[in-house]
């Protein structure tokens, strides 16, 4: 099969030995890549129970089939650990040149063992690996070690993945940064790299990766381009970027706003959306790969951070450092974007969670004194830019937040816990499910905590006209997003593209037929979605993950929104408990979430295996 | 009557005050409404046989008019109706 090396590249960051480890063309087939083949490789190579801050955690990156093809979107690759954040299943993703540079060298992927004695870094190329001391740029922030690391390796073209001094502090909510400003950043991947001591992982390879018709590839894209431009989808993507998505989010009444009590928020308006954006905007970009440029270079245009460059500020980021915060500014958000980046700190866990500690201080469960003097009020720019600092360098209090929300909640106490929005530990992102009850249903089931990335209900709920405070049908609409979701990320592309060229199943059945030269179907794809979902649901039920867990905070289950037109909406438990029994009965599992007899046989797995 | 009209695609325009004399308060005449002060840009999303252009959206009062009673949805004064094409995503 073209499109795969065939070949991951396992280091023992202990021992230092490394070795390859082969990928059948069967399991390739069954799990594609990515995501796919991430869930195959975490349940085969993790001991159950293992501590995710323990040398015995693995790091695993992944790439997929389309990499290096120039397919739409497919610069895109996978962390996949076991989270320090919710200790379970975690897939974080990020575009990067380091995707292409590791399979130029001839690898699919890196599988990362151990804990290093001292800091390091490791450098791959068409001869393997290399682990390198990194006491140079250990301590510096992510953009600083890249830059150095470039200039070391003297290639400014080498593929650079770095953490910054949160995921050397054990922040739990740590990213992975990359090319400066792409992260994969939820669940602590970041985190589990400063455990290693793995400073950073450098990649250049001069591999031809093999794919079985170019040409075709190419023809592909010149038909595809050309649907694109006529696209109205497309063309506004491209210039707004996601934060047009804060113009819906508000309008539809799920904007997260003063740390997910309300769900609009008007002053964001011409300040920290589209239109307000746009009016920074010094240019776009576009990934290696796509022809999408929807990726907005920004810059702060007035005040104390006049000049701060970034590439963004994206949706969730407005939204959990602006709305949630109560923060009209986008110089500030500009501003922390840019330290959370190179800090190496995960813009939505560190937005939700100072929201969350803005919302205790205003409530008086936590005060000045116990944050070193910090009047920590939603609004105040100064002391959110304070606060992401003391959570990086886990400086007084900002050690317990350094945390995440649900374990801050459980040391601040006080009935916070209602407020602390959270599932499984992962920290909310943009939208408020009270407003899409879909959304709910999918943060409560997401394997890796409350998550925006296994589907995106408000595309059904708020564009596609599925009433967005029922409860009937969500199981399978859930099911269905999730598929796709899971089919795209497998295969390791964008999902983007998928919706803005906008390209369909049968589309990416074309691509795959050309890069790997075998057909696939519709339901061969939806087959591996399921065999995958299903393997996730194991790995987490052998961690000890119960129902119990498929759960939603008290905020979104029986506080009724405020405002916006979901006025009075809350989910409440009985619909959230009917919602789950649909969407487990679609997937095959039976009412504890324990896959069936059946589905095991029809998606080829085994229990306990 | 007044409605707030936002339009969210290729431009963005946020918040126009617009007054219609509809034949009736259903969407559909509001519709009509608009297209007949030629409110500009709204080609963008609604043709001339106010079918949706490219699979737009239109919500009333951030709700899709399919979830609510569709051509027939009665709109009130001062309620906002917005037309944006079906992009959004983090």
């Amino acid at each position: 099969m073209k499109g795969i090396c065939g070949e991951l590249l396992d280091i023992d960051l202990t021992s230092g030995k490394t070795k390859e480890i082969g990928i059948s063309e069967e399991t390739a087939r069954k799990y594609l890549g990515g995501r796919g083949l991430g869930a195959r490789l975490l349940y085969d190579l993790l001991p159950a129970k293992t501590d995710p801050l323990s040398p015995y955690n693995i790091l695993i990156f992944l790439t997929g089939p389309f990499t290096g093809s120039m397919a739409p979107g497919s610069s895109k690759f996978v962390v996949v650990t076991k989270s320090p954040l919710t200790q379970g299943w975690c897939d974080s993703y990020s575009s990067g040149r380091i995707s292409l540079e590791i399979k130029k060298a001839g690898y699919d992927g890196l599988v990362i063992r151990g804990r290093s004695n001292h800091p390091c870094y490791l450098q791959i190329g068409d001869k393997g690996v290399e682990i390198r001391e990194a006491d140079r740029i250990w301590g510096k922030d992510s953009f600083e070690a890249e830059r150095t690391l470039k200039g070391l390796e003297g290639n400014a073209s080498a593929g650079v993945s770095s953490i910054g001094p949160a995921g050397e502090n054990l922040c739990s909510y740590a990213c992975i940064n990359s090319d400066f400003y792409r992260q994969a950043a939820r669940g602590g991947v970041g985190t589990v790299m400063g455990y290693k001591r793995l400073k950073a992982i450098v990649a250049k390879g001069s591999k031809n990766c093999e794919f079985h018709d170019h040409k075709k590839v190419v023809e592909l894209n010149r038909a595809n381009y050309e649907r694109a431009k006529v696209s109205q989808v497309f063309q506004a993507r491209s210039k707004y970027g996601t934060p047009l998505t804060l113009n819906f989010t508000h309008t539809g009444g799920i904007l997260p706003t003063k740390n997910f009590q309300f769900g609009t928020w008007e002053k964001a308006l011409g300040k920290i959306d589209s239109v307000g954006v746009y009016k920074s905007v010094k240019s776009h970009r576009s990934c290696q790969s796509c022809f999408v440029h929807c990726s907005l270079i920004t810059e702060a245009a007035e005040g104390k951070y006049k000049g701060t460059t970034l590439e963004g500020p994206e949706y969730e980021t407005l939204g959990m450092f602006g709305s949630n915060l109560l923060i009209d500014s986008l110089p500030t958000v500009i501003q922390a974007n840019v330290l959370c980046d190179k800090l190496g700190l995960d813009t939505i866990s560190a937005g939700n969670v100072i929201g969350f500690a803005m919302e205790c201080f205003e409530k008086g469960l936590l005060t000045a004194g116990q944050l070193d003097g910090l009047e920590l009020n939603f609004g105040d720019d100064e002391a959110c830019l304070a606060a992401i600092e003391m959570i990086a360098h886990r400086r007084g209090f900002g050690d317990i937040l350094a945390r995440g929300v649900r374990e801050a909640a459980s040391q601040i106490g006080g009935g916070s816990d209602r407020f602390a929005m959270q599932v499984k530990g992962l920290e909310f992102p943009a939208y408020d499910p009270r407003g899409a009850f879909g959304s709910g249903l999918s943060y409560a089931v997401s394997p890796r905590g409350a998550c925006h990335r296994r589907a995106w209900p408000p595309a059904k709920e708020i564009l596609g006209g599925v009433p967005p405070y029922t409860i009937e049908g969500k199981g399978e609409m859930i099911r269905d997003l999730y598929a796709d979701n899971c089919i795209f990320h497998s295969l390791l592309v964008c999902d983007m593209p998928a919706k803005f060229i906008p390209l369909a199943l049968d589309d990416y059945a074309n691509y795959f037929e050309a890069v790997t030269g075998e057909a696939i179907s519709q339901k061969d794809f939806q087959t591996m979605a399921g065999r995958t979902e299903t393997l996730i649901r194991m790995f987490n039920n052998r961690e000890g993950f119960t129902r119990e867990d498929d759960t939603l905070p008290y905020r979104t289950l029986w506080e009724p929104l405020p405002d916006g037109p979901g006025k009075g909406q809350f989910i409440g438990e009985e619909n959230l408990q009917r919602m789950i029994d649909d969407f487990y009965s679609c997937q095959g599992w039976d009412a504890a979430g324990i896959p069936t007899e059946a589905t095991l046989q029809k998606y080829d797995l085994k229990k306990n295996e | 009557m007044k409605v707030i009209v936002n339009l969210f695609g290729v431009e963005v325009r946020l918040k126009q005050e617009i007054f219609v004399e509809p034949a009736s308060p259903a969407l559909k005449d509001v519709l009509k409404g608009l297209k007949d002060q030629g409110v500009e840009q709204l080609e963008r999303f609604i043709d001339d046989h106010l079918s949706p252009v490219g699979g737009s959206v239109i919500l009333v009062n951030g709700r899709n008019f399919l979830s609510l009673d569709g051509w027939e949805t009665r709109v009130h004064e001062g309620a906002e109706l917005t037309f944006m094409v079906p992009v959004a995503g983090g």
